[in-house]
């Protein structure tokens, strides 16, 4: 409906004037009459069968109800050539207000003279219908003739320039530097430049200064992470499921692969397609299952009482929606319950669509959960870099197993050396306490030849005069001890100085296990009971004895491992060595040849690993080389009674790297992707578009696209990867223009179809036609290069130029259509904060990883949240690393979206959005006057001019403005400046007290060096400066 | 997009351009911030806009969020005391859809409510003992027996009444009445929401956010939540330490920048920004005044009951209600939750009733004794109704409900509609409509009829497609019977 200055009149008023002597200008179909033809005769003669009125059709000259088509008692609506015969004028011009077309009771608005005139002049032009242009495969014009050969610096220029040489229009000079560097870093990286970056580009005065630009910031990390920012609003991106409960959803490992994706500049067509179908890819990766997110980032329920099957479908309504406006820009949604009244999109094409996204793997309802089924498991930077670490060591630990085993120098005693019950011993304590252990008293460990050691290297040694002990606890694994089991404990006295008792205590929750030899000085527990046991006396001084106590007897059960030892003495010097338990007997082996016989057939097979019980039933003369060293080392290494105990504690530490390389794997964060049924679910036409009211009689739909497009490719399969080649064909009208189009838009405000969401015949025409072709074709001759076409829009005269506007021109073209300036408009919400954290030194520049959640005001979710959803209560991240991070890493909760980005315009992300609207409006200004993280960037700003400036207020005024304005103040701006300064520094002075609660305001603490008076001052000037419409704007 | 708007703001820009090229300076500016910026934002709406004389000139909609049960409230159905426990008939529910939390059950025995009713007023209409104080005002209410929806589940039918569609992505009803009619407070919001607290169980739907959203409308004409906690309005406070003299000392600075870049760079945006700048700084008053309850008399307090005085309330919200409308606020939606009862009515009803009971009719009573209730629409009612069939465990003490979109009771009092009228009836099981069905978009519609808007005609360019809040796809009806 009413456009105030729809883009055609702008054209046709902009076409030279037919003379009155030469031949009548030729009609433009596409430009004149189309948009006639579909405002008032094709919601009634359109491609709507229902709604079709008299079997007349006006958006087609041919078919069985088409205009050039003979009636059955009449000749065609219009006779090409004939406007005179032509029923079709007669109906548009009659007077009879019952044979008047429109009808004039039905519509708002009839014909205009004008509008009259030009379709009579079509008609005698011979009435050509062009299919819509945007249907049409684009095809590279050549570049046209202009006025000022050294303006433009690309093919872009030559478009625009041309245009505005017809219209007697000239471009606008080339932007100052300064303006140019701050706006090329704020559209390719959504961060302004730093003022070093401002004063290198200034000073460079080579001839590519600019084009090293352009490359520096598309070799950004920061470009990635912007340019995704725009797509995750196609993709309808967020951390929340979006209906009903609303819960947490996992799937910012999405979001994390379309930044890393911009940024390695994946072509475009892989872009797509790993998207759409990276799981039906060959031997997909890991990244192109984690890019079909996109068709599982749309809103989702599980409310009570839902109906699975309405849900179902009406997730799959929403893929093909999208899929509808970011690929093709044409408005689907219509054509779920009838056929488009105004596109050639039938009900049924929508279903066929539907067939291809019909097929998900798994449940309609989100479970309430974060992961509802089919998802991939994902390892963060930090995890994979975890895992890394441990499977190093484990590589370290297995390469001692092997150095070891090879060492070992074994014979075997022949198969007929029986094997033993011998008592299995644990070594618990040898000279190291057990993992995990805390240690109390101060253990020394010492080593021979000066001390006695009896096992291994070290013995712990303990003088003391009176009761003495060294003890540890919280041992993990705890010890568990068998009711048959025997503790003991190697112990050595020095005959020099013997104690008069020694004691050893177990923990297994109390202390109350106690065993002594010899005198009875120490007091704890109930003498004769477990708690005190009395063993006999000392052993003999001067040599190693092994000490040996009972489990039963001081009351230690399996039902509660020990998890701690003390070593007790009262007087004396004693050496402790290797102590444990002993089990009860188990067969020990000492031959290798009894042992494989033995495994191959009544071991317990199932102990031993598959392949080396499989080794062992072979013959000795069957089994090869590698089986027979598997064998061996793993004889050695477990089973022989002799050299499996020295593998213990590798094998001990192999068994922790592998538990904890367990633990971070189940750690990995998991991301919503896409798998196919098997077996595909069929898709039915729906009748009204309801979801129980699928014609079965019909049958099964077959996948297909619209008829209207090119067909879909033979050797395609008919699947989501048929789909994206088809999208991809280089013949495709669309995607390609569509891509473009919103690229453009990104960067100079507007798209050359304005309506970016719609190419059909509801939507704008081209303002550049030409333009737009050329851009479509040559992005697809580039190999879809995403960076080339980016490179190729901010490197054109037509960016370049100056956005200053004159009165004349903006009475002219007040929207920039014709782009004789250089695009203006306000920074993206996202772009506003992160600007206020850059500009102030708080941003940490972090990629990726879950959402974070900086403040935003209390209660916010809890005032619409559902009480039992886990998201019902914001609760506020900590630390720089969550707080200052870009505004993309925001977590955004659907129902309530961070207020600081749907203040400004950011959509709610419950739909695929490809085009925000800029408004203006007073609760902006209270945000960013107000919001307590903007206060906080300005103290910021304000600390870096008191700490980085001289120490003028003229110096420190200038800083703070060209940090935030990407220039140093004219002598007006200064002058405001400092006249608020003294204001301000004048109204703290007098209130102290003020100026610390302002200078509080945030995260972090003001810096104490500094005055608080002045820095609150100062900390206004900078809100000034972060509120001034030059900062917020893109200019 | 929003052509008309889009017009005003290029005369308007024209205009300033005219000033701007003569040099208007930074002191010309500065008188142009009392009146003259004024008129540079003008208060929006659309032209031709009311469509007729509008009997009322805001609205008020008490959002009862979670569907309160009909027959325990308004729609007093005598037959059933003595069906208690008997099976509701076949031939009653004709195979009908059920949600799946009761799609499950063996039988559907009848759950009379436990509620004496009355008849009331002149107009002698039936009100439940639980409702003692709304059942005073009933000859200023048009009570509809016979709404209906479609949707059965909270989220899709509580989008659907609020916007016209079940899924998300519309614009609310708030957000059109601010687009079609602009607002008549330059220093409010045309808008404006409150969520209340509620005694019942706390397990309560959620809302969104997109109930009081613009959908496919500019931005700005979303509603604006009025906070119980903090700000009412989000970020309106200075930061601390910063008092209003260091804001308009910043404010003035910031002005005469702005006005300096706008003369080097030209663009209208800037200018529009200066008002926008200025309009932050009186809400940064108006909004406080609005909220300040403490220059209301004893007598007025104590008409809304106790809770008035509690932040966040239902009834502190009637209150705020009032001002608003005092104030020329367009449109004020409440949105009162906890009225799910699946289980254990009888525990929670009570409860609930005494939230709103005597808020309510307090409002009524309020705005028509400052002659207010001529011409402002007070709305009430939640997004479906309960079934007369039991949820659950049924004894003569306790039953629950489940959801039931096939009738359910609204009310309206004020501008625009007749008091004292009882409009539509359900069978004897509050189950089906007997007679005047009245589907949501007819009492969207409804609404907007009160306001001077024809339904069909105010609408919005969404991709060649003409939206509008009542009667896309089917027409919908103004409900003339209950008009004045």
């Amino acid at each position: 409906m009413k456009r105030t200055l729809p883009l055609f009149a702008l054209l046709i008023a902009l076409q030279p004037m037919p003379t009155q002597a030469a031949s009548p200008e030729k009609v433009d179909f596409q430009l004149q009459i189309r948009p006639i033809l579909t405002e008032y005769c094709l919601n009634c003669h359109g491609p709507n069968e229902k709604k079709r009125k008299g079997k007349l059709r006006l958006d087609t000259a041919d078919g069985p109800e088409g205009a050039f088509t003979k009636r059955k008692d009449d000749p065609a609506v219009i006779i090409p050539g004939n406007p005179d015969d032509s029923e079709f004028y007669y109906r548009i011009t009659v007077d009879d207000p019952d044979e008047l077309m429109p009808p004039p009771e039905k519509s708002k608005k009839m014909l205009t003279k004008e509008q009259i005139e030009l379709l009579r002049r079509w008609i005698e032009q011979g009435a050509a219908f062009e299919k819509h242009w945007a249907f049409m495969t684009p095809k590279q014009p050549a570049l046209p003739k202009v006025s000022k050969a050294d303006w433009p610096r690309n093919e872009i220029d030559r478009f625009i320039l041309a245009r505005l040489d017809k219209e007697g229009l000239t471009p606008s000079p080339e932007a100052d530097r300064r303006t140019l560097i701050r706006r090329v870093t704020l559209d390719l990286t959504g961060l302004p430049p730093t003022p070093e970056q401002v004063d290198a580009f200034v000073n460079d005065k080579s001839a590519n200064a600019y084009e090293k630009l352009v490359d520096r910031l598309l070799n950004s990390s920061r470009y990635g992470e912007h340019m995704g920012r725009y797509w995750l609003d196609v993709a309808r991106y967020a951390d929340t499921h979006g209906l009903h409960l609303d819960n947490y959803r996992e799937i910012w490992p999405y979001r994390d692969w379309v930044i890393k994706a911009f940024n390695a500049n994946l072509p475009f067509d892989r872009f797509v397609t790993d998207q759409m179908a990276g799981d039906l890819l060959p031997k997909p990766t890991l990244d192109q299952l984690v890019a079909t997110g996109f068709n599982r980032s749309h809103i989702t329920t599980n409310e009570g009482g839902s109906i699975a099957e309405e849900v179902r479908v009406r997730n799959v309504v929403d893929r093909v929606n999208t899929t509808g406006t970011v690929f093709l820009a044409l408005t689907f949604e219509c054509s779920r319950c009838h056929d488009h009244k105004y596109d050639p999109i039938s009900q049924k094409e929508f279903y066929q669509l539907f067939a291809f996204f019909n097929s998900l793997d798994g449940n309609a309802m989100d479970g309430n959960r974060k992961d509802p089924a089919p998802v991939a498991s994902v390892a963060s930077p930090e995890q994979k870099k975890q895992l890394a670490d441990i499977e190093q060591q484990l590589a370290g630990v297995r390469k001692k197993i092997s150095a070891d085993l090879a060492k070992v120098s074994y014979t075997d005693p022949g198969p007929d050396a029986k094997p033993a019950r011998e008592p299995v011993e644990t070594v618990w304590i040898n000279d190291a306490v057990p993992q995990g252990a805390r240690e109390e008293g101060t253990w020394q460990w010492v080593g021979g030849p000066d001390n006695p050691v009896f096992a291994g290297m070290l013995a712990a040694k303990r003088t003391a005069k009176g009761m003495s002990q060294h003890v540890f606890t919280g041992a993990a694994p705890a010890l568990t001890v068998e009711g048959n089991d025997t503790l003991f404990a190697h112990v050595y006295l020095d005959p020099k100085n013997p104690p008069k008792q020694i004691m050893l205590q177990w923990n297994d929750g109390t202390w109350e296990h106690r065993a002594y030899w010899g005198g009875n000085h120490i007091n704890w527990g109930k003498n004769g009971t477990p708690s005190r046991r009395h063993m006999g006396k000392l052993p003999e001084t001067g040599k190693w004895v092994r000490l040996e106590v009972p489990a039963s007897q001081v009351g230690l059960s399996k039902k509660k491992p020990i998890n701690g030892w003390a070593f007790t003495q009262f007087d004396g010097t004693v050496y402790w060595d290797k102590a444990g338990t002993v089990g009860k007997p188990e067969i020990r082996f000492r031959s290798l040849l009894a042992w494989t016989n033995y495994l191959s057939r009544k071991g317990n097979q199932k102990a031993a690993p598959p392949n080396v019980v499989k080794a062992a039933k072979l013959r000795p003369t069957k089994r090869n080389a590698a089986q027979k060293k598997l064998l061996r080392e793993h004889f050695l290494q477990h089973i022989h009674a002799d050299t499996s105990p020295r593998f213990k504690p590798l094998q001990d530490q192999v068994a922790k790297l592998e538990d904890q390389a367990k633990k971070t794997r189940s750690g990995f964060v998991t991301t919503l992707i896409w798998k196919e049924l098997a077996k595909p679910r069929p898709a039915y036409f729906l009748k009204r578009g309801q979801y129980d009211l699928p014609d079965k009689e019909a049958g099964p739909l077959t996948r297909d696209v619209l008829q209207a497009l090119p067909a879909f490719p033979k050797d395609s399969p008919r699947n989501r990867l048929g789909l994206a080649q088809w999208l991809l064909d280089p013949d495709h009208p669309l995607t390609s223009r569509v891509t473009v189009n919103r690229f453009w838009q990104q960067v100079f405000g507007m798209g050359i179809v304005k309506t970016t969401e719609n190419f059909g015949g509801q939507g704008e025409l081209p303002s550049h036609p030409g333009l737009m072709d050329w851009l479509a074709v040559q992005f697809i001759d580039d190999g879809w290069d995403v960076k080339k076409l980016v490179k190729r829009l901010v490197t054109s005269a037509t960016y370049r130029q100056s956005s200053r506007i004159t009165p004349a021109l903006f009475e002219r073209d007040p929207e920039n259509r014709l782009f004789a300036r250089g695009p203006r408009f306000r920074l993206d919400a996202e772009v506003l904060r992160d600007q206020a954290l850059a500009v102030s030194g708080l941003l940490v520049e972090k990629i990726g990883g879950p959402g974070v959640k900086p403040p935003q005001p209390d209660g916010l979710w809890f005032a619409v949240g559902y009480s039992g959803s886990n998201t019902v209560r914001f609760k506020q991240d900590t630390g720089p690393d969550k707080v200052y991070r870009r505004s993309l890493y925001t977590f955004w909760k659907r129902t309530s979206p961070p207020p600081q980005m749907n203040t400004f315009d950011a959509p709610s992300r419950e739909e695929c959005s490809v085009r925000r609207e800029r408004t203006n409006t007073p609760l902006q200004a209270l945000l960013l006057m107000n919001d307590p993280q903007y206060v906080e960037a300005a103290r910021h700003l304000a600390q870096l001019a008191m700490t980085k400036a001289s120490r003028s207020p003229e110096s420190r005024a200038a800083y703070i403005f060209e940090r935030a304005a990407a220039r140093a103040p004219d002598k007006d701006d200064l002058a405001n400046l400092l006249s608020a300064y003294r204001v301000q520094l004048a109204s703290y002075k007098a209130a102290p007290e003020d100026a610390e609660k302002l200078i509080a305001v945030g995260e972090s603490k003001p810096n104490p060096a500094l005055d608080a008076t002045e820095l609150a001052a100062w900390t206004m000037v900078a809100n000034l400066v972060l509120n001034l419409d030059e900062v917020i704007t893109r200019k | 997009m929003d052509p008309a708007a889009e017009y005003i703001q290029q005369m308007t820009r024209r205009h300033f351009f005219r000033q701007g090229s003569l040099g208007l300076g930074v002191p010309a500016l500065a008188s142009l911030m009392g009146n003259s910026v004024q008129a540079a934002t003008p208060t929006g709406g659309l032209p031709g806009l009311p469509h007729f004389a509008p009997k009322a000139k805001r609205a008020i909609w008490l959002f009862m969020a979670g569907a309160p049960a009909q027959m325990d409230m308004f729609d007093y159905k005598p037959k059933m005391a003595a069906m208690f426990d008997k099976d509701l008939p076949e031939s009653v529910r004709m195979g009908q859809r059920l949600t799946t939390m009761t799609s499950g059950q063996k039988r559907f025995p009848l759950a009379p409510s436990i509620y004496k009713f009355k008849q009331h007023g002149k107009s002698g209409a039936h009100v439940s003992e639980l409702l003692p104080h709304l059942a005073t005002t009933v000859d200023d209410m048009a009570i509809i027996k016979t709404m209906y929806t479609e949707a059965i589940n909270h989220d899709p039918a509580i989008t659907f009444i609020t916007t016209g569609r079940q899924l998300p992505g519309w614009a609310s009803m708030g957000g059109w009445l601010g687009y079609g009619l602009g607002t008549a407070n330059q220093d409010l919001p045309a808008f404006v929401v409150m969520t209340s607290t509620w005694t019942g169980r706390k397990q309560a739907q959620a809302l969104f956010n997109r109930l009081w959203g613009a959908g496919f409308l500019p931005s700005k004409y979303q509603g604006i939540a009025l906070r119980s906690k903090g700000d009412p309005v989000l970020f309106l406070s200075n930061p601390p330490g910063v008092n209003s003299k260091n804001r308009r000392n910043m404010l003035d600075a910031l002005a005469k920048m702005n006005a300096h870049q706008f003369e080097v760079a030209g663009d209208p945006e800037t200018r529009a920004r200066i008002a926008q700048y200025e309009m932050a700084f009186r809400m940064q008053t108006s909004v406080p005044e609005l909220t300040d309850l403490s220059k209301e008399p004893k007598h007025v307090l104590d008409m809304y009951g106790p809770d008035v005085k509690k932040p966040g309330t239902f009834s502190q919200h009637c209150l705020l209600a009032r001002r608003m409308a005092e104030r020329g606020v367009r449109f004020v939606q409440v949105f009162h939750r906890g009225w799910d009862q699946h289980n254990n009515l009888p525990k929670d009803l009570p409860n609930q009733c005494r939230d709103i009971d005597q808020a309510a009719a307090a409002l009524i009573k309020d705005l028509k004794q400052r002659d207010l209730l001529k011409d402002t629409l007070v709305i009430w009612g939640g997004e479906f109704g309960r079934t007369i069939y039991c949820q659950g465990k049924l004894t003569r003490t306790t039953y629950g409900r489940d959801h039931h979109p096939r009738c359910f009771t609204f009310w309206m009092a004020g501008g625009g509609v007749k008091g004292g009228v009882v409009h539509g009836e359900t069978d004897d099981f509050s189950y089906n409509i007997a007679t005047d069905p009245v589907h949501i978009r007819d009492l969207n519609a409804t609404v907007l009829h009160c306001l001077g808007i024809n339904h069909k005609k105010l609408t919005f360019d969404v991709q060649g497609v003409n939206l509008r809040l009542a009667g896309f796809g089917v027409e919908a009806n103004v409900v003339k019977p209950i008009l004045a």
